[in-house]
Order: C-alpha cells, then sequence, then structure tokens
C-alpha cells in the first residue's frame, strides 16, 4: 500500500513546498474591426482561438516553473479588455468576440501598455508574450502606442507576434510590432491555418520567453512526440 | 640562384607540340621546379626535372601516368609531357587554386580550420588514395607537403604525383619523406608500396587531427639529439606510439606534447582505436595489421555525421564523446553542452545541427560519397525562429509519420516539423527523428 508523503508517523518524508514559479503574462490583442465580419472571419478567429489552448496548455504544464497567465484585449472603435483578469491558462476559457467599428490598433497598444507597467507586473516575472491578430490596417495612431507599450519595462522585453487574417492586414506594421527579425508575422488565410497560426504563435513565443535568447550557435530542438503543431510547413 | 628555366622562356607540349611559356617559378623541390605557365591561353603548372633526375625512366614512367589518367578530380595529375630546346624535361599539370592550403599551414597554425572541415579532408585524402590503390598503383610519399586542403570546405588535392607507381615495381627511387616512411622502408627492408602508402597516411591524418607525430613521445623528447641514429630508432628499429595501451614507455611529454594530449580526448573512442591499431599492430605487420582506407573512411564519415555545437560559444564536439547522459560541458568555454536532436538511419546517427544538410549518399548506402549534393536540410521556420524542421531539398516527395497518426507527405521544398519519434520515409532509405536523451522529459521522468 502506498504511503502518503507527509504521513509516515506524523513526519514529512521529504522537505515540503513546491518550486519557485514565475509569472509568465500573454496578452492576446484581438482584431474585433468590422472587416472581421466579412466572410465568418470573427467567427473563425473565435474557433481558432479555443483550438489553440489546448496545445498552450500543454507547453505550460512542461514548464513546471512557469505560471502561464492569460488575457485578451479587442479592438474596434476604441479598444477594451475582452478577457481583463490575468487567468491561469488551465482555467482560461474564451468568450465569443463580435465584430463592427474601425480598427483602433493604438488604443489597444495604449491599453496593454498601462498593465506593463511596475505595478501592476511583478519586477520578477518573465518577458510577457504578445500575440496581436489582425486583419487590417490600423485607423488611429497605432505608433504612439507602440512607444507606449515598449517604452515599459515589460514591453520592452516582450516577445511580441503577429497573425495576419487575409490578403489585407498590413504586414509591414505587424512586423514593426514584432521588432524582431526572427519573427515575422504569420499569414493565415484559411481557417486551418488560422488555427495552427495562433497556436504556433501563442506557444512558440511562450518557448521563447521561457529559454530567454540564445546566444552564441543556435542549437535545434525536436518537439515532444505528442505535440499538436502542424507537422508540414512550406515550400516557401 | 640560378632556375632551370627562364620567364618567357617557351617549351613545348609532346607530342602534340603546342608552346607552354614559362611566367615564373612557384617553388623547389628534390627533384625539380615548379613554375606557372600559360598553355593554350590558359595558366597551369609546369614541372622542370633537375638533369640528374631526367632520366629515361621518370619519362617512361610519367608517360604512363599520363596514358592512364588521374584516379580522381583530386590528383593534380600529370596532363601532358614537356620538353624542348633545353635539355631535360617536364611535365604540364592543373594549377593548385590559391584557397588550398598546406598541411604544413595547418600545423603552424596559420590556418583554424574547424573539426568539420578537418575530417572532411581526411575523408577526401583517404578516398583518393583508395581510389589510387585500387587502380594498382602506389603514391610512395605520402607527406604533409603533397596534400592541400581548403580550410573552408575541406576539398582536398594531392600534388606531386610523378612518384606514383605501380604497386610492387620498385623502379622508382623515392624512399619517402622521414617521419612519413614506414618503419620497414626506414630499416631498408623494403620499398614504398601501397601497404607503405597506408602508414604514411596514418601518420597524415594522425598529424591532421592531432597536430603532432604518433611516435614522439617521451623517447623523442628524452633525445638531445635527433640524428640520423636517433631517427633510424623512432622510426625504424623501435617505433612505440604515444597511446600504445600496453607499453606506456613513450607516453606524450605533459610539457613538451601539451598540444596532442588537449586534442586526443576529444576524438571519439573508434577514431583512437583505429590509430591505436595503425600504430601497433600496424607497426610490426605491414600487410595485415595496418588500417585501410575503407576503415579510416567509414570512422571520418561517422565523425562528420555525429559533429554537435556548443550553443554558447560554437566550438565543435563529437557527439559519442560528450552525449552523456549527463552531456559533458564544452571542451573549449565549459558551458553545459545542449544537444540536437539526431536522426537515426539505422547504420548512421546524424546529428541534426542548425546547419545540417543531408546528402544523398547518407540516407542511400550505395551512393558514393559526394558533399555537393543535398537531400534535405535543418532549417527555422521563417517566422518563428525556436520552431526547426527539415526540408525536403531533393525532388521526389518523403512521407512522414508519428506512430499512432496518419502518414503526411513532405513535398520538395516543404519541411517537417522536427519531434521526437518523427519517422521520415526518404524514398531510397528511411530515419527517425530522436530528442536527445538527456533532455527528454518523458524519459527523464521515467528514469527518476
Amino acid at each position: 500500500m502506498a504511503t502518503k508523503p507527509a504521513d509516515v508517523q506524523g513526519f514529512m518524508v521529504r522537505p515540503g513546498g513546491t518550486p519557485s514559479r514565475r509569472p509568465l503574462h500573454l496578452f492576446w490583442i484581438v482584431d474585433g474591426s468590422g472587416s472581421m465580419r466579412a466572410d465568418g472571419r470573427i467567427q473563425e478567429l473565435n474557433f481558432a482561438v479555443r483550438e489553440a489552448m489546448p496545445e498552450l496548455r500543454r507547453a505550460a504544464s512542461e514548464n513546471p516553473s512557469v505560471d502561464l497567465l492569460v488575457r485578451a484585449v479587442a479592438f474596434a472603435t476604441g479598444a477594451s479588455w475582452h478577457v481583463p483578469d490575468p487567468t491561469p491558462v488551465e482555467e482560461f476559457a474564451w468568450p465569443d468576440l463580435r465584430a463592427g467599428g474601425v480598427s483602433d490598433l493604438g488604443a489597444a497598444l495604449a491599453l496593454v501598455a498601462t498593465e506593463l507597467r511596475v505595478p501592476p507586473m511583478p519586477e520578477r516575472a518573465l518577458p510577457p508574450v504578445i500575440v496581436l491578430i489582425s486583419d487590417g490596417r490600423p485607423t488611429d495612431d497605432w505608433e504612439t502606442g507602440l512607444s507606449a507599450l515598449a517604452g515599459t519595462p515589460w514591453g520592452a522585453r516582450a516577445v511580441r507576434t503577429a497573425v495576419a487574417i487575409g490578403d489585407d492586414a498590413d504586414l509591414e506594421i505587424l512586423q514593426r510590432f514584432s521588432g524582431r527579425s526572427d519573427l515575422r508575422p504569420l499569414r493565415a488565410s484559411t481557417i486551418e491555418s488560422l488555427t495552427s497560426q495562433i497556436r504556433w504563435a501563442s506557444t512558440v513565443a511562450l518557448g521563447i520567453a521561457v529559454a530567454g535568447e540564445a546566444a552564441g550557435v543556435p542549437v535545434p530542438a525536436a518537439l515532444p512526440a505528442n505535440h499538436t503543431m502542424p507537422d508540414v510547413w512550406g515550400p516557401e | 640562384m640560378a632556375r632551370l628555366l627562364m620567364p618567357g622562356q617557351v617549351v613545348r607540349t609532346e607530342p602534340s607540340g603546342q608552346a607552354c611559356r614559362v611566367e615564373h617559378f612557384i617553388g623547389g623541390g628534390g627533384q625539380g621546379e615548379v613554375y606557372r605557365a600559360t598553355l593554350r591561353g590558359d595558366g597551369v603548372a609546369l614541372k622542370w626535372y633537375f638533369p640528374h633526375t631526367a632520366t629515361p625512366a621518370q619519362r617512361a614512367a610519367l608517360a604512363a601516368l599520363i596514358r592512364r589518367g588521374a584516379p580522381s578530380t583530386r590528383f593534380l595529375w600529370p596532363v601532358e609531357l614537356a620538353g624542348g630546346d633545353v635539355a631535360s624535361f617536364g611535365y604540364v599539370m592543373p594549377l593548385r587554386p590559391a584557397r588550398y592550403r598546406s598541411i604544413t599551414d595547418l600545423l603552424r597554425r596559420r590556418v583554424e580550420p574547424r573539426f568539420r572541415v578537418l575530417v572532411t579532408a581526411g575523408l577526401g585524402l583517404v578516398d583518393a588514395f583508395l581510389q589510387l590503390h585500387a587502380r594498382g598503383l602506389c603514391y610512395r610519399d605520402i607527406s604533409f607537403g603533397n596534400a592541400f586542403f581548403d580550410p573552408d570546405t575541406g576539398d582536398v588535392l594531392i600534388c606531386d604525383n610523378d612518384n606514383v607507381g605501380i604497386d610492387g615495381d620498385s623502379t622508382s627511387g623515392v624512399l619517402g619523406t622521414p617521419r612519413f616512411m614506414a618503419p620497414e622502408v626506414v630499416r631498408r627492408e623494403a620499398w614504398p608500396s601501397a601497404d607503405t602508402d597506408l602508414h604514411s597516411l596514418a601518420v597524415l591524418l594522425f598529424y591532421m587531427l592531432m597536430l603532432h607525430h604518433p611516435l614522439e613521445g617521451r623517447r623523442e623528447s628524452a633525445t638531445a639529439s635527433l640524428d640520423k641514429a636517433a631517427i633510424a630508432r623512432l622510426f625504424g628499429t623501435e617505433p612505440r606510439f604515444i597511446f600504445d595501451p600496453n607499453d606506456d614507455s613513450n607516453r606524450p611529454d605533459p610539457d613538451v606534447h601539451r598540444v596532442v594530449l588537449s586534442f586526443w580526448p576529444l576524438y571519439p573512442a573508434y577514431l583512437q582505436d583505429l590509430f591505436t591499431r595503425a600504430f601497433t599492430a600496424g607497426l610490426r605487420d605491414p600487410r595485415g595489421g595496418r588500417v585501410r582506407e575503407g576503415q579510416w573512411r567509414a570512422a571520418l564519415d561517422r565523425m562528420r555525421d555525429e559533429i554537435v555545437y556548443c550553443g554558447a560559444c560554437g566550438a565543435e564536439s563529437f557527439a559519442s564523446v560528450v552525449a552523456g547522459p549527463p552531456a559533458a560541458p564544452c571542451w573549449s568555454c565549459d558551458a553545459p553542452l545542449t544537444l540536437p536532436p539526431a536522426l537515426h538511419t539505422g547504420r548512421r546517427v546524424i546529428m541534426l545541427n542548425y546547419d545540417t544538410r543531408l546528402h544523398p549518399y547518407q540516407l542511400d548506402e550505395r551512393l558514393a560519397y559526394d558533399f555537393t549534393s543535398c537531400a534535405g536540410r535543418v532549417v527555422r521556420h521563417p517566422a518563428l525562429a525556436s520552431l526547426w524542421g527539415l526540408r525536403n531539398e531533393g525532388g521526389s516527395g518523403w512521407v512522414a509519420d508519428r506512430g499512432a497518426a496518419e502518414p503526411f507527405s513532405v513535398p520538395p521544398g516543404a519541411s517537417v516539423v522536427l519531434s521526437d519519434g518523427l519517422h521520415i520515409h526518404f524514398g531510397a532509405g528511411d530515419g527517425v527523428v530522436r530528442a536527445p536523451t538527456a533532455q527528454t522529459e518523458g524519459q527523464r521522468a521515467e528514469a527518476s
């Protein structure tokens, strides 16, 4: 019969406690503008984010030193919190997003920037991950919003990736948002690719945030056998 | 010093009678001098013999070599005889491009090639000599003066091929180069042959990989004057390998032979075993004891497959030496090494580094060594730098599967995401991707 660790003659057999963990904040910034109503895009987005959750949970569970906390901002005419509280990834549920209005990306970036100051962010954390999903061009002053975001201590360190929906998204702006040549915008033209791109963008950015920046020579890694990523990309 | 030929002088190729104009002196040796010259508008090398070496036998041997043709493109082979209104004769051969550097440059550390380059160069050399010996020829004077390599690619060229002859035919007066001669040649018991070439080749490989002579240990450092008698003893009558497992009397001297002591432990055991055989049994038994080119080729090929990089400093190690678990620290910077995934093909274990290319011969064992054609390569996802894949660089599709899941195709130009247990059918062969044992969370959990 198995003995509970803390139950041998009233003493613990091993010291208690769990390893120290750092919070990792993931922000989704999603486009809820009127153009997302076309071709059922907003429904596809809702579906794709829900589809991405299992992979994200798995990735988080493989990193015992990480507390993955997720929230979301939506932008249309202005920006507002779609999921305001930093929610443990195990408990996260995506509420349906509705589309309508213009495309105020700058307002969304400024809103996230307020959350990346210290406080409310702790001084000790992992670099946040910010995933931007959009199908068009910003209608407001997005550059000021990006400057505000990059001007915060955690915003500057954040790993930022973008997913472009359809052919109208402004890839140059999305690239500026990412700010690094090894994280180019991911393009999604079908629902299948949207699902996989959101999954990849979130999980891979998570990996970068946890592992830190590689110095010297990059060493490839294999995904675990049970991964749920797409198996093939390209041809390019 | 007076030269055999003057700039502007014209000699004639034989029998075609083409004008070959001398441009300038390149270098001299024991048998003659080499010049840069122009033939039919192209730059060529022209070797001209000293009168005393310009024998009818040498001329006949050259004519035979020209008739036979080069065993492979790695030989700067004589292409035409040349004579003229001057005494003596010579021959025309291709020029050695400037990117090729000598083994002497390597030993003097005037070039610092990576391990991959050195191993590739070694592979090229043993393959070239295999081609030569397979044609019933022997080289007779393998040494660091005659082999050249490109420090960026590991391509090799073998020069001074005019001593090549039919194996067993001892008409050539050449004995070889001191330190490279087989013990039985040093003792004057044998003439250079394909068997003695194997000893010289092993010495050359040891020099290239260890920057040291395999027989120079304490006995050498304890010898005050390396005179003729001492050389005859160290390399002829009493040769001892510095790492002879049964005789430690000639170990490297830590004060004098530091370099070989730092290189030797970095190499895989199977390579150390081949050197041990070459310089123990191989010293005593020229016919049966020496390591053959095919054995060197297999070992060097395996070494090429198992090179890994230190993520912190980029230095190369051989996976079988450092794998663990736990993996050894980097020999260069002491940082902990992280091993990349590996492709297991049954015959090979190919480490999948960021710059690894799969060559067709690695996937289809019937094919000959060729590092220029590419069947696949490790790539990063274009947007997501921490995702790695294997891109199909060939002309036909691959089929891959992940165990229970449905097989899927990887068309030419597409990349398959590297994952533990991924099975890829390349067409001519197949392989399984394995994450390094030490890093697999699941295996770590199983072990604990």
